[in-house]
C-alpha cells in the first residue's frame, strides 16, 4: 500500500519536475536578494545580515513584454506579456514562456514596468488588475517598480523607506528596456539585487518617492542596474 | 397560410432571442460628434449598466459605508454636489475642489478639473480612494462586494463571472457613466429644427457664439481642453490646476473646461466653486479677468457685454437645461434593487 503511494508520488513529481523543464517551454526564475542572500516575503519581512539593520517589506514590480532574440532578431514573444512579479508570491517569480518551436536564442529582452499605451488603455485585468496595489489612483498610472523596506540609515518616521517608481508620460517616463546576452537554455535565473539599488543611492536623502518625477527616472535606471543573469 | 405560419414562427424566434439579447446600444445623438470612449473594450449591456448603477448609489464603496458617488454627484443637479463650493466627503471631510458635473463622459479625454485621469474607467478610483472622499481602497471594495450575496448574483448576470474583480468593478461603473447623456435640451431640439428659439434665446446665441463658443465648443459645449480663465488664485487653496499634473510651468492656472450643459441646476461654478449665480461668472468675464502669464489666448481681448445682453446670454444658457436627462428614470436610485433584498446598504 505504501509502495503504490510512493510510487503515485513519484510519478507526480516527475511530472512537475518534467513541466519545469520541458523543451517547449522556458522558465524564467526571478531571484530576489541582497547581494549574496537570497530572499523571499512570503512569510515575512527579510532581514539582511548587515550593519544598517536593513529590513525589506515589499518588492513588487513588472517585467513585460518579454521577447527573446537570436542575432539581434526577435524569434520568440510572449503575447500579452504582463507579470506582476511579487517577493511575497512564491509562484509569481517563475514565468513560464511557450516555445512550442523550439528556437534558439542568445539574447533576452523585455521591460521593467508598463508602456505607455497599456497606461491610457482604462481598467485592465489579471495582473494588471488596479487591485493589486500597482496603480496609482489620484493620478493614472502603473507604478513600475515597488519597494519598501526600514533602514536606519533613514530618519524618517520608522525609519521606513518607500520607492514607487512609475510614471509614463515624457519627461518622467520611467519604463526601462532591459536585454541580457543569455546562453539557449530552459531555465533562466534573473537575479534582482536591491543591494546594488541601495548602494547606488543616498538613502538618507532619498528615501519616498510616490510620484512619476526627473528623480523616480534616475532611480528607474539605478534599478535596471540591479538585474543581471548570472551565467553559470 | 403555411407562409404566414412561417412567418409568425420566424417572428417569435426572433421575439425571444431579443429577449435574451443583453446587448445595450450607446446612441450617439445626431447633432454630436463620434464619442473618444472606445466602446470595444467594454462593449454595453443592459445587466453591466444596471450593475453600475447600484455601485453608483452604494455607500460601501466607502470607507465607513456611508458615502456613495451619489452623495457628491446627485441626479437634479446634472450629478453635481447642489450648493457647494467644495465637495464634503467622509466624515464630512472638505474636499479641495468643485465636484464636477456628470454627462457626456463617452466625449470626454482627461478627467478631473486638472486631467489627473487618463481614462474614464480608472476615473472612479481617484474618488473612491481619496482620504477626503470615499477614503477607501481597490481591494476591501472588491472583498466587500464579494461578501455580498446581493452582488455576486448582479455580477454572475452581468459578467458570466461571480468572482469580483477591481476591473469589472470599475468597467460596470463606467457603463453607467457612460448612459449619462444630456442631448435634449431645447438648444438640441432647435438644432434638429424640431422647435424655435424666442427672440431674447436668438439673440443670447449669437453673443454666445461670438464670446463663449471658441472655448465652450458647440455641441457639448466644451472643447474637452484646459485654459487659465482669469480667476484670481485662492490663497487658502494655492490650487495651480493643470500643473500639478504636469509641473509644466506653461499649464499653471490651466483647468479644464466645463460644459455648459445643466448650467442652470448644476451651481456653484469654477473648480472652486466661487460664484453661486450665472451672473456673477459673466460678471467675472467682463469685469474679474486677472491676466497671468498663463491667460488663455481666447480672453487677452476683454469682453464686452452691456446688461441688458447678460440678460439676453443668461436666457440661451437657460436653454441648454434638459430635463428629460435631470429627471430620467433609468438613473434613478436602485430603490426595487436595494430594497430586494436589503443587501448593498448594510454592512
Amino acid at each position: 500500500m505504501i509502495n503504490r503511494k510512493v510510487v503515485i508520488l513519484f510519478i507526480l513529481l516527475s511530472i512537475y519536475g518534467f513541466t519545469f523543464s520541458q523543451p517547449g517551454a522556458i522558465r524564467i526564475s526571478v531571484v530576489p536578494s541582497y547581494g549574496d542572500q537570497v530572499f523571499s516575503l512570503k512569510d515575512a519581512s527579510f532581514k539582511a545580515i548587515d550593519s544598517f539593520n536593513l529590513s525589506i517589506t515589499e518588492l513588487k514590480f513588472y517585467i513585460s513584454k518579454i521577447q527573446f532574440l537570436k542575432n539581434g532578431e526577435v524569434i520568440l514573444e510572449e503575447k500579452n506579456s504582463f507579470h506582476l512579479v511579487d517577493a511575497s508570491q512564491s509562484n509569481s517569480l517563475q514565468i513560464i514562456i511557450e516555445n512550442k518551436e523550439l528556437a534558439s536564442f542568445d539574447q533576452l529582452k523585455f521591460y521593467l514596468g508598463i508602456d505607455s499605451t497599456t497606461n491610457v488603455s482604462g481598467v485592465l485585468g489579471g495582473d494588471l488588475d488596479p487591485t493589486n496595489g500597482m496603480y496609482w489612483a489620484w493620478q493614472s498610472g502603473y507604478i513600475n517598480f515597488k519597494f519598501e523596506g526600514i533602514t536606519n540609515l533613514c530618519k524618517t518616521r520608522n525609519n521606513e523607506f518607500q520607492f514607487h517608481l512609475g510614471g509614463y508620460e515624457k519627461p518622467n517616463d520611467c519604463l526601462q528596456a532591459l536585454s541580457f546576452a543569455i546562453t539557449n537554455t530552459s531555465v533562466i535565473n534573473l537575479k534582482v539585487d536591491v543591494k546594488k539599488f541601495l548602494q547606488q543611492i543616498d538613502v538618507e536623502k532619498t528615501n519616498h518617492i510616490m510620484s512619476p518625477s526627473p528623480e523616480a527616472v534616475m532611480l528607474s535606471k539605478i534599478v535596471a542596474n540591479a538585474f543581471t543573469i548570472p551565467q553559470n | 397560410m403555411k407562409r404566414k405560419l412561417h412567418l409568425f414562427c420566424v417572428l417569435c424566434i426572433a421575439l425571444i432571442a431579443f429577449r435574451f439579447v443583453d446587448d445595450a446600444r450607446f446612441d450617439v445623438p445626431e447633432n454630436f460628434p463620434k464619442p473618444v470612449y472606445d466602446f470595444s473594450k467594454n462593449p454595453l449591456s443592459a445587466s453591466k449598466i444596471q450593475l453600475g448603477r447600484v455601485l453608483f448609489y452604494d455607500p460601501l464603496l466607502s470607507r465607513n459605508n456611508m458615502i456613495s458617488c451619489a452623495s457628491c454627484h446627485s441626479q437634479f443637479s446634472a450629478f453635481t454636489h447642489v450648493d457647494h463650493a467644495l465637495s464634503h466627503g467622509i466624515e464630512d471631510r472638505i474636499g479641495f475642489r468643485n465636484s464636477p458635473a456628470l454627462m457626456n463622459l463617452a466625449w470626454q479625454k482627461l478627467f478631473m478639473r486638472d486631467g489627473a485621469v487618463n481614462h474614464l474607467d480608472v476615473q472612479s478610483l481617484a474618488p473612491i480612494t481619496n482620504p477626503t472622499e470615499m477614503d477607501e481602497n481597490m481591494n476591501q471594495v472588491v472583498m466587500k462586494l464579494q461578501a455580498s450575496k446581493l452582488y455576486t448574483k448582479l455580477f454572475y448576470k452581468a459578467f458570466g463571472d461571480s468572482i469580483i474583480t477591481g476591473e469589472h468593478t470599475l468597467k460596470a461603473i463606467s457603463q453607467f457613466m457612460l448612459t449619462l447623456v444630456s442631448a435634449n435640451s431645447k438648444y438640441d431640439s432647435v438644432m434638429r429644427k424640431q422647435s424655435l428659439f424666442t427672440e431674447q434665446e436668438s439673440k443670447g446665441y449669437s453673443l454666445f457664439k461670438k464670446n463663449c463658443s471658441s472655448c465652450h465648443t458647440e455641441p457639448l459645449f466644451t472643447n474637452d481642453d484646459f485654459r487659465n480663465n482669469g480667476l484670481p488664485i485662492d490663497t487658502t487653496l494655492n490650487d495651480f490646476g493643470r500643473y500639478r499634473v504636469t509641473k509644466n510651468p506653461s499649464d499653471s492656472l490651466k483647468f479644464k473646461v466645463p460644459t455648459l450643459r445643466n448650467i442652470e441646476f448644476s451651481y456653484p461654478y469654477m473648480h472652486d466653486g466661487r460664484f453661486k449665480k450665472i451672473s456673477q461668472v459673466l460678471n467675472h468675464y467682463t469685469d474679474g479677468i486677472e491676466k497671468s502669464t498663463t491667460i488663455a489666448s481666447e480672453l487677452k481681448q476683454p469682453i464686452v457685454l452691456t446688461s441688458n445682453e447678460k440678460v439676453d446670454l443668461i436666457a440661451f444658457l437657460l436653454t441648454l437645461t434638459d430635463k428629460s436627462f435631470l429627471f430620467n428614470p433609468d438613473y434613478f436610485y436602485p430603490k426595487e434593487i436595494f430594497s430586494g433584498t436589503g443587501e448593498g446598504l448594510k454592512n
